[in-house]
């Protein structure tokens, strides 16, 4: 979520810190920042916070709290009433568990028009287009504090007498909306939307995206404004469904709090009021059942007992202070309990270890110390199956097997996965076989790159075979593919043995270019370097190309020594041709034959 | 005869095992093919959870409920249930390295096949300070030279939640990743209903746990650039190590 320091400020009386230091505040104490950028912060708000700080004013709050430096106001502490209260639009919610909550606001006479620079400014500085004040007034309050709005064109909505009706349901099966952005959706019988009930049309896709008919546009004089409450599983599906994610369906999925509505409309029709004139003829309240105050208790014991700490009670108090959290602390009980009026907004504080966690990070973790773990009475388990597995790797080895690991994915087999991306190789593996001979074969074809005589690999892994998973060992080797069964080792064991763990520093990229295969060989007076030499000569001939070089064949006559290498020829860069090959092979020959060697 | 080749991950879980061995972490191991109870509602993961959306798990076809384990936390309850049932009570403290898996496509970071290591330690005393002593034990046996950070994070199945990062210094590490803040693991103290859910009172036991990749750190320590080398089955890579 892009958040603008700009913005930030407007919640406080100091003046806040250069950005880094706001993404550095946040980093350690609250949330990822994907990047800074100028003066706008992109920050990952965790899924446990989309409650209250997918907003401006809650990373302000952070930040206050983060920094101790108090909030100038907080719009979520003021007392708010929704007065007056008109009967013009009527609101029916056909399920109060699908839809908590549902304010409206009816205004009369304003003029649509493009918004105050102020306002336009901010929307652009988090990467929101600007349309009209209208529209723009209920995305500034979405990013301000976190209610998602939407404004109806009164006139275009269905009339009886003197009255609308608003009637939330779920969609019917063949129900159609063109959005706001032209696109047609189709509607499902799981999908929540706002019927026009005088009309009978659906106008909105409730929480996701309002309808193109009902919208605002320059000649709108009369409006219906609604900041409601959803469900967030509904919100969720429904977005996955349709494929439409919006600023409003990614609040409402993460379950904001009904009491932000009332907050949300108030706001709003204020900024409208000042910003397209017009007049409020009232609000409308729907809340059958309002979200019941919660409290969580934690003692000063529990804290430390969890965090390996020595905080007191004085930096929990002070922890939750910099919060906002109203609590009593009872002194006279032995174990110093905390209890929290938890914020409404703050729906994920549920448990002592969630008040833990606040005090954590905000007295911050690199107040947590290290301390080793106390003894353990008795000696761990070895894992006979691992043990078996670590002796059967050691032996091969040992016997120059290489490990290899493939993929458990196979084109047949007795179990599938329903969903695989591109639906290729759905079925677990019943052997380890198949997958041995392909890496084997592949693994063939490089063989003078390898410098070997003969692949031999091994795979240990899983597979899924008459109605059982297990482990099996399999080995490749030019004499065939096999496997067998790895059983637990029988024996008693008290300790894994010291077996070598690899000692290489550094891994080399290899050319994915193929290689071209060369032998030379030659006759030299007998020398003991003679070799170390014609090395010495291959070297500075083929340079970045020479990959490899293998003394094949030698023997000695008649006081002189005849060599026979095979050079393997490769680029990093292209694939190299047979004339490219042959012209090192020139370069070679000329070098040996000025040795005073020859070419055989 | 010229020794074969040991696979980088193979290695690793190797030294890892030595060392937690040595902490008193028993290695212990389960099925790939696990219910959606172990893999996600056991480890307090709601239902409606996107992490159970379809673009991130494997469902087994024609078994409802069964998917391709997403992690190795499965293990957690898994284990800690067996234990209860044998009338064995905490202290508990295990480690579990194994291919786990991802329905993404693949790239040079990414694999739908992979490697993580998971372990978890509960008793009636285990702290987060703990936590942090247990995680610099392993990465400096795995890095030496190394510092880690804890970040808040969260995760469903542990509260307080962290994300820790490492840091490699000193003249062995790689250039381009010398004194430089890399993610690599997630943390926290087991949630109390994962607890519950194992048949572990979580008024007398607290616990941690932490679950890492292990594709990510052999490519760090060793400077490999492309994660699915480390599934290609290719000599020219293995025999290097």
């Amino acid at each position: 979520m892009k958040i603008s320091q700009n913005w930030l400020q407007i919640f406080f009386d100091v003046q806040l810190p250069d950005s880094q230091t706001l993404a550095d505040a946040l980093t350690f104490h609250a949330f990822e920042i994907e990047s800074v950028e100028g003066d706008v912060l992109d920050v990952k708000v965790t899924p446990n916070r989309g409650h209250d700080a997918l907003s401006h004013r809650g990373i302000a709050k952070e930040i206050s709290a983060i920094l101790n430096i108090p909030l100038k106001g907080d719009p979520l502490r003021e007392p708010v009433s929704l007065e007056p209260k008109t009967d013009i639009v009527k609101v029916t919610i056909e399920d109060p568990k699908l839809c908590p909550r549902f304010t409206g606001a009816y205004i009369r006479g304003l003029k649509v028009e493009p918004s105050p620079e102020w306002l336009r400014a901010r929307l652009e500085a988090v990467g929101q287009k600007s349309i009209n004040n209208i529209v723009d007034a209920t995305n500034y309050i979405m990013f301000d504090m976190g209610q998602p709005l939407h404004a109806f064109d009164v006139e275009k909505l269905g009339k009886k007498g003197e009255s609308y009706a608003i009637t939330v349901r779920l969609a019917k099966k063949g129900e159609k909306l063109i959005g706001l952005d032209d696109k047609e959706y189709r509607l499902t019988s799981s999908m929540l939307v706002i019927e026009d009930a005088n009309a009978g049309n659906v106008v909105s896709i409730a929480g996701i995206k309002g309808g193109k008919p009902t919208g605002i546009d320059e000649t709108t004089t009369d409006m219906f404004l609604e900041a409601a409450n959803w469900n967030g599983v509904t919100i969720r599906k429904t977005s996955q469904a349709l494929k439409l994610r919006t600023d409003a369906s990614e609040r409402f999925q993460q379950v904001i709090s009904p009491e932000l509505a009332a907050r949300g409309i108030r706001a709003a029709v204020e900024l409208i009021l000042q910003i397209a004139g017009g007049e409020l003829t009232g609000f409308i309240d729907e809340y059958p059942s309002s979200q019941k105050p919660r409290k969580v208790s934690i003692s000063v014991e529990q804290v430390n007992a969890v965090l390996g700490t020595n905080l007191t009670k004085r930096n929990i108090a002070e922890v939750f202070d910099r919060l906002g959290f109203v609590y009593t602390c009872d002194e006279a009980t032995p174990h110093r309990m905390f209890e929290v009026d938890v914020l409404f907004e703050r729906l994920d504080l549920t448990i002592p270890e969630d008040l833990i966690e606040e005090i954590a990070r905000i007295v911050g973790y690199d107040k947590i110390p290290a301390a080793p773990l106390p003894v353990f009475p008795k000696k761990p388990d070895v894992n006979a199956n691992f043990y078996a597995a670590e002796k059967a790797r050691e032996n091969l080895i040992a016997k120059g097997y290489s490990e290899v690991f493939t993929s458990v994915f196979a084109e047949k087999g007795e179990r599938a996965v329903a969903n695989k991306v591109g639906g290729e190789k759905p079925y677990l593996r019943t052997t380890l076989v198949d997958g041995l001979r392909e890496a084997h074969e592949r693994n063939v074809r490089n063989k003078d790159l390898l410098g070997l005589k003969e692949i031999k690999i091994f795979e240990i892994g899983t597979v899924w075979n008459d109605g059982k998973e297990m482990m099996m060992l399999g080995t490749a080797e030019p004499a065939g593919v096999r496997e067998e069964p790895l059983l637990p080792s029988g024996d008693t064991i008290s300790r894994y043995e010291e077996l070598p763990t690899s000692t290489t520093e550094r891994y080399e990229p290899f050319s994915k270019y193929p290689f071209i295969v060369r032998d030379i060989a030659m006759w030299m007076p007998e020398d003991p370097d003679g070799v170390s030499k014609a090395l010495a000569i291959f070297a500075n001939e083929a340079g970045m190309l020479l990959r490899h070089v293998h003394l094949f064949d030698q023997f000695k006559k008649d006081g002189r020594a005849s060599y026979a290498f095979r050079l393997v020829l490769q680029s990093f860069e292209k694939t190299l041709t047979d004339e490219e090959a042959n012209a090192v092979m020139q370069h070679i020959y000329a070098a040996v034959k000025a040795s005073g060697w020859e070419v055989r | 005869m010229p020794r074969g080749h040991i696979h980088p991950i193979s290695s690793l879980i190797r030294e890892a095992n030595r060392i937690f061995f040595d902490m008193g972490f028993t290695f212990v191991d389960g099925p790939l093919v696990e219910s959606e109870w172990y893999n996600f509602d056991a480890l307090n993961v709601p239902k409606d959870h996107p992490a159970r959306d379809a673009q991130d798990t494997f469902f087994m076809k024609d078994e409802p409920e069964t998917v391709l384990r997403t992690h190795m936390s499965n293990m957690q309850v898994r284990y800690m249930e067996e234990r209860v049932k044998k009338g064995i009570m905490p202290p508990y403290r295990i480690v579990y390295p194994g291919k786990v898996f991802r329905n993404e496509a693949t790239d040079m970071t990414h694999e739908a096949e992979f490697f993580q290591l998971e372990c978890l330690a509960v008793g009636e005393d285990i702290t987060m300070a703990h936590m942090r002593f247990t995680i610099e034990r392993l990465m400096k046996g795995m890095f030496k030279d190394v510092e880690i950070r804890f970040r808040p994070s969260y995760f469903p199945f542990t509260e307080p939640s962290v994300e820790v990062d490492m840091c490699v210094t000193g003249p062995d590490a790689l250039e381009k990743l010398r004194d430089k803040w890399i993610e690599l693991l997630g943390a926290g103290m087991v949630h109390p209903n994962v607890l519950k859910n194992a048949g572990v009172d979580p008024e007398k036991y607290q616990g941690f746990a932490f679950g890492m990749g292990l594709d990510r750190p052999a490519m760090l320590r060793w400077g490999i650039d492309d994660i699915r080398l480390m599934h290609s089955a290719d000599l020219r890579f293995i025999n290097q190590f």
